[in-house]
């Protein structure tokens, strides 16, 4: 336990400090130990604290399971720097798959439906990646864009996929509910326990995404962020990784969407298949921070609880949505939790505020006239 | 043959009215790069401002019953409600860049997305507090208008006032082309799209013109949201399919090419009217497949461009 990198199983000590070791290149301070127990515990203890609480349990399920879909989506924006604006359409298939197996093929095992709608998602990747990935900046976007709506038009117009009503996730069974374990248990019981699986499949969507990271390939698409053609010069097989980032983006859409799916027990294609679920997809990550492994999910659970519950308390939850996203670009470039990383810019403007007020308020009135004075120029023009 | 003919010209109508909101976008896109999402909204409140103006005009002057003189005087109200929907909407679009916009246009692409995405919802919601939640419907006017009857001549029947919504759009595509090839300010805003620094050097006020730009594109948009008045009643997030659609248009003719705009424009236009008549399963789809198969075999799309847009 002593000696520098050997010691125990799960304690080492690294340059005179103790760290927790949890596997092989899973190195936390005690710090980040700790609050990643309490993370870990807090999303257990969920259904416990909606239950006492005002806490919207449904919003929390939900947010996670989009924001396991913008985790996958952070692969392609914070590495390969490309804005993907189509992920709904692997939400949507995987969420889709649920619903036509069971109203059509009468499948009930929620483990079969799971596998299949992340297969499904696959293969939607697989195409899209393999007919979008030529493409970069905006053409990439609305490519991305394209295909998601051809995938929301098709499942609208389609009395297969239920047409603009959706299709409900409901097997025959007497009690016309998904079975778990051959099981089928009640609407309170059977929630819960969704909401665990997809806990259960967000640590290890996470857990793959940590070492995924870490790994040579990730590097080689933070490369292929940088510049393509040296990347192809350096001997990096561009088009193949961009296309495998591509597809393992695409299973994290599908794992949130069969999730989704198997939660509402219903699936609209405007709930999930929409341009407008892509773009939230997108902000969640931007607003959790897109430079951060947990952003993206943060950003989901935020961004599904505002626009879910501010509408209890205000008909205006829109503009207090919008007002907030507008707020993140100007203050917390950095999302959510970029800005509580130390450096973060926001960090720095909050120590600048406690060591000298009186620099950061000039600070802020230099900003304020500079920007007036600009406007002054627009407008009138001259000095 | 009638029946098709009627389609067709829909299919013309929809798509000059879709080549209006997509033009606005695609000149916002190609000079100041920016992909304004809230696009959809200010075409949503050119349709609010205009209902309110013809409904105010209306109640005043006439009573939406009768022919002849009265019908006259609704196309003068009519045209009066989408020139103040226009001239409304540019203040609002130059607000919205000099205020809000301008301070991301160093900033990755992402923030400006996160940003119009957030004025949408802001200006959804401003729109449901000025008008309320409720759909607004104000069938008098148009149908005094199309008391006119013009095309019994020609032997088959057509609402008058979609013959004159067409002539204001290709007034205003007349009017686009002319000020970006003819007029200075056009040359001006052109050459400022190749280089913004270069022409700040040699002494272009470019914060202003990127300002008119905006209003430029906003001005548009209300005219479009005007325009399409008669086929639909207004209700919140009326915004979202013209958004959707101009960006099928302005993808399929290139990204900041007029000229590309209108031929795509006219093409999504005419295909989707023709698909709600032929297979309307696949109304909605046909323009994304279009889309995603211009783009797949034509990246740059239809046209070229004159803005320098990689």
């Amino acid at each position: 336990m002593s000696d520098a990198e050997g010691g125990g199983r799960f304690l080492v000590t690294r340059d005179g400090q103790r760290h927790v070791r949890l596997m092989k290149g899973m190195v936390f301070t005690p710090r980040k130990f700790a609050m990643l127990v309490v993370g870990v515990v807090v999303l257990f203890m969920v259904p416990d604290i909606a239950r006492f609480t005002p806490l919207p349990f449904g919003s929390v399920a939900q947010g996670l399971m989009f924001g396991i879909a913008a985790v996958g989506l952070n692969l392609l924006l914070r590495h390969i720097r490309e804005v993907s604006f189509g992920h709904a359409a692997f939400f949507g298939v995987g969420a889709y798959t649920t619903g036509v197996l069971t109203t059509h093929y009468n499948v009930a095992s929620a483990g079969v439906l799971i596998v299949v709608g992340v297969v499904m998602a696959t293969l939607a990747a697989m195409v899209v990646g393999y007919l979008t990935l030529r493409h970069i900046g905006i053409y990439f976007a609305l490519l991305t864009l394209a295909f998601g709506q051809l995938a929301y038009a098709l499942a609208f117009g389609i009395d297969f996929f239920g047409g603009a009503d959706g299709i409900a996730v409901r097997p025959h069974n007497p009690g016309r509910k998904v079975e778990l374990l051959g099981q089928v248990f009640s609407s309170e019981v059977y929630g819960i326990l969704i909401y665990y699986i997809t806990v259960v499949l967000v640590l290890l969507s996470l857990l793959v995404m940590y070492r995924l990271v870490k790994s040579p390939f990730v590097r080689a698409l933070d490369a292929i962020g940088q510049n393509r053609t040296r990347a192809r010069f350096i001997g990096i097989p561009v088009r193949r990784y961009v296309w495998a980032a591509f597809v393992i983006s695409g299973i994290y859409g599908g794992i949130g969407g069969s999730m989704f799916g198997l939660f509402q027990e219903y699936v609209r294609p405007e709930r999930t298949l929409f341009m407008f679920r892509s773009g939230e997809i997108l902000f969640m990550a931007i607003l959790g921070g897109f430079q951060t492994l947990l952003g993206p999910l943060v950003g989901g659970v935020v961004l599904i609880f505002l626009l879910q519950t501010v509408r209890f308390y205000t008909e205006y939850f829109n503009f207090i949505t919008g007002l907030i996203l507008v707020l993140v670009v100007y203050f917390l470039p950095d999302g959510i939790v970029g800005s509580l990383q130390s450096g973060s810019s926001a960090r720095l403007a909050f120590a600048q505020l406690r060591s000298e007020p009186a620099a950061f308020a000039s600070d802020l009135g230099d900003r304020f006239r500079r920007s007036m004075s600009r406007l002054q120029h627009t407008l009138f023009g001259g000095r | 043959m009638v029946a098709i003919l009627q389609q067709l010209l829909n299919g013309v109508w929809f798509g000059l009215v879709l080549f209006l909101i997509a033009s606005g976008l695609t000149i916002i896109l190609g000079i100041l790069d920016v992909l304004n999402l809230a696009h959809g909204e200010l075409f949503a409140l050119g349709a609010y401002v205009s209902t309110a103006t013809i409904g105010a005009a209306v109640g005043t002057v006439a009573s939406p019953t009768g022919w002849g003189a009265t019908a006259v005087v609704f196309v003068v109200m009519v045209f009066l409600g989408i020139v103040v929907a226009g001239v409304i909407l540019a203040p609002v679009g130059a607000f919205l860049e000099a205020v809000l916009i301008r301070p991301v246009y160093d900033r990755a692409e992402e923030y400006q997305l996160l940003l119009t995405f957030g004025l949408l919802l802001m200006i959804r919601d401003v729109i449901s507090f000025i008008w309320g939640t409720r759909s607004l419907n104000l069938p008098g006017p148009y149908a005094g208008v199309n008391e006119l009857k013009t095309t019994e001549l020609l032997g088959f029947g057509y609402p008058t006032y979609n013959f004159f919504t067409m002539v204001i759009v290709l007034l205003s595509f007349g009017a686009i082309v002319y000020f970006f090839n003819r007029t200075k300010t056009g040359r001006i805003v052109r050459a400022m799209a190749i280089d913004r620094e270069m022409a700040t050097a040699l002494g272009v006020n470019t914060d202003r013109l990127y300002m008119l730009v905006f209003a430029l594109g906003a001005f548009f948009a209300g005219l479009a949201g005007a325009m399409i008045l008669p086929t639909r009643a207004t209700n919140i997030g009326m915004g979202d399919d013209p958004l959707v659609l101009s960006f099928v248009v302005i993808v399929i003719g290139g990204l900041g090419s007029i000229r590309g705009a209108f031929v795509a424009a006219l093409v999504v236009g005419i295909v989707s009217r023709l698909a709600i008549a032929t297979a309307p399963a696949f109304e909605l789809a046909a323009p994304f497949a279009i889309m995603a198969g211009v783009l797949l075999l034509k990246p740059e799309g239809l046209f070229g461009t004159w803005g320098e847009i990689e």
